[in-house]
């Protein structure tokens, strides 16, 4: 009788001090979980890998999880992940962490991962499917805030010039709307209006194009990935250098800094951190736990101002995103926050 | 067109100007210029004046030149006749971008190796897909379809979508002008001029033009087929790698997505500039008309204030309008 107690004793000794030093719970040793990825070819997702590989796989390594393994279409196409997907249902994963190509098009097959008792944790690209948890980005709250902090600058308005993303996605309708919805409230006006692409050398294009007809502009609306564009347009054009709100890439920051000590040139940034596939990766760690976690979550703005601007770009890598991984901690605050 | 062959009925005049004009109007060119002077104005009607005028010549004439570099490859490749065409200008832009300036890493005194690399990289993208064509007998499409993935895969390999900035001496070039003129408008008329004596003057030309129209009649008239086949692809991969190369000095970097709209836009700029889609028959100058117009285009319909549906449609509707024009003009009576 002693010595069972005494065992026992010794074992619930061992699990609190498992769960104090390094993770919650040893439950999930022996999950395993895929992450599907439609598309690799920027830099945003890459840094996006480099974060899971980074928070996934030491992981793996400190025994969370059994696997975290990563895999990338090609062609960006829904067909194409569909069919990863029930490849991953085969090889008997217990979550898959998605990034889909469509928030409808791969449905069928995330219901099947959902009929066969997988986790499906979607975040970025999120999927409509009810059965799979959403990781979601408030891209109407992404304009908005752009808005307001002209508006904080700027209490008299002015010309704004907006700078939209690809035409016909639902990312750059929300922003766009987000922003349009926070203007009303102002006094600015939206002047002009073009589509970079989310691509520095096509918001270059289209602004040098828009320019020559455009009274003076007081600042640029972006949606990231072209602030930088607009500012070599504005420079080309030899206008006066507006407030350009600014996505978080690197290049973008770097021109801010080298603006910032040459003439005290102010703005800020804000996007999304690449590191929210790590969050995801915490979040489908803590459903497999048997957490409560709610469906729908909404991921935190990384944003750059004036006074973090030095640290940050001495952090991000020449030519990437200035990112933060989440860690198991962080993804509770989100869930709790959702609650 | 019609117009113009009534007057010279109605006033029966043989004079040297009406002939001249219309000797000019039956170029399948001139439409694209027509179009890319239509729109100009239109856009001006809409541009404060004081300079408005110069400057959105000055930055048609800038995007204008990369259209027109990458399109001059591309209608080399479309001249060799049906089927042939070079979908991996994009990876090939975005690999010899990528490659040249992390050699250089924004040093100076490395322009001319940077250079010689991006020029290099080309060369290998063309050999590589021609011995696709040639040796596994793919068709063109397909070929460098899947050799773009290769190389867009190998661009993401060698730096992970790091921008790295050009060296200052380069960037200052690409974005600088000499005369009022941009000075990569400067080498796009050069690329031209050499582009058009190739096709018009050389036997090079003679023989390319030969093969789009029969490749079996050319080869049966010792025409090299396979070198002349060779020589367009390298020559078109090339200068897609020269237009990566000044498009990431030019606009601060060599980006994993840079060169995505120089696929349909090195084809269009072909089409639009009055070149036949079948083969056979191309020409230069319509590639300028066509860059120009495609830079304007978009401008006027943002310069408005178009929602982005309307914007596509009626771009859609104004060159499927230039191009119908250019083929019947480019009938023969």
């Amino acid at each position: 009788m002693k010595i069972k107690s005494m065992l026992l004793g010794v074992v619930a000794g061992a699990i609190i001090t498992t769960s104090g030093s390094t993770v919650a719970f040893a439950d999930t040793s022996d999950k395993r979980i895929a992450l599907s990825n439609n598309y690799a070819g920027n830099s945003w997702r890459q840094a996006m890998l480099e974060s899971w590989n980074n928070v996934a796989f030491a992981a793996v390594h400190e025994g969370v999880v059994d696997a975290a393994d990563a895999f990338t279409t090609s062609e960006n196409q829904a067909t194409e992940q569909a069919a990863q997907i029930q490849n991953m249902i085969l090889q008997g994963y217990d979550a898959i962490v998605v990034n889909a190509a469509s928030p409808t098009a791969i449905n069928g097959a995330i219901k099947e991962a959902c009929d066969a008792g997988i986790t499906v944790v979607s975040f970025d690209g999120i999927v409509t499917e009810p059965c799979a948890w959403r990781i979601a980005v408030d891209f109407k709250q992404m304009g908005r805030d752009q808005v307001k902090y002209l508006a904080s600058r700027y209490p008299e308005g002015g010309n704004l010039l907006e700078i939209r993303g690809l035409a016909g996605v639902f990312v750059d309708d929300e922003i766009s709307a987000g922003i349009h919805e926070e203007v009303a409230n102002t006094n600015f006006e939206i002047v002009g209006s073009v589509h970079g692409d989310w691509a520095q050398d096509v918001a270059q294009k289209a602004v040098a194009g828009i320019l020559p007809s455009l009274p003076e502009i007081k600042a640029v609306v972006t949606q990231g990935g072209d602030g930088y564009g607009a500012a070599q347009a504005f420079k080309a054009a030899d206008r006066p250098m507006p407030t350009i709100v600014m996505g978080n890439r690197r290049d973008e920051l770097q021109w801010w800094l080298e603006q910032k000590e040459a003439t005290g040139y102010e703005t800020t940034s804000l996007s999304i951190a690449p590191g929210v596939s790590t969050l995801a990766f915490w979040v489908a760690q803590q459903i497999l736990d048997g957490a409560d976690v709610p469906k729908d979550l909404t991921v935190p703005f990384l944003r750059v101002d004036q006074e973090s601007l030095e640290e940050i770009v001495k952090e991000t890598p020449n030519g990437s995103v200035a990112n933060v991984e989440y860690s198991l901690e962080d993804s509770k605050k989100v869930i709790q926050a959702a609650k | 067109m019609k117009m113009i062959e009534n007057k010279i009925d109605a006033h029966a005049t043989h004079s040297a100007l009406v002939r001249g004009l219309v000797s000019f109007a039956k170029k399948q060119w001139i439409w694209a210029y027509f179009a890319a002077g239509a729109t100009y104005f239109v856009t001006l009607l809409v541009v404060p004046t004081g300079g408005g005028a110069g400057a959105l010549l000055y930055a048609a004439l800038t995007f204008a030149s990369f259209a027109v570099i990458v399109g001059v490859g591309q209608m080399f490749v479309v001249t060799l006749g049906p089927g042939n065409v070079d979908l991996s200008i994009p990876a090939t832009m975005t690999l010899a971008g990528t490659l040249a300036l992390k050699f250089m890493d924004t040093d100076s005194s490395l322009v001319v190796p940077g250079i010689l690399i991006a020029i290099g990289v080309g060369l290998a993208c063309g050999l590589f897909n021609f011995s696709l064509i040639l040796v596994l007998r793919i068709p063109p499409i397909i070929a460098t379809l899947s050799s773009s993935f290769l190389f867009q895969s190998l661009a993401i390999w060698s730096n992970r979508g790091l921008r790295i900035k050009p060296p200052e001496v380069l960037a200052n070039f690409s974005t600088g002008g000499f005369g009022g003129v941009p000075n990569v408008a400067i080498i796009a008329v050069l690329v031209s001029i050499v582009g058009w004596f190739v096709l018009e003057r050389a036997i090079a030309g003679r023989w390319i033009s030969a093969v789009g129209q029969n490749q079996r009649a050319a080869r049966l008239a010792g025409v090299p087929v396979n070198a002349v086949r060779l020589g367009v692809y390298t020559g078109c991969a090339v200068l897609a790698g020269l237009t990566g190369f000044i498009l990431a000095c030019f606009s601060g970097g060599a980006n994993l997505n840079m060169g995505t709209e120089y696929m349909l836009m090195s084809i269009a700029v072909v089409v639009i500039g009055g070149s036949s889609i079948a083969g056979g028959n191309s020409n230069v100058p319509g590639i300028w008309g066509a860059a120009l117009f495609m830079f304007l285009i978009v401008s006027m319909l943002n310069s408005y204030g178009l929602g982005a549906g309307v914007r596509l449609m009626l771009t859609g509707l104004i060159i499927v309008s230039v191009v119908a024009l250019a083929s019947r003009t480019g009938r023969r009576p």
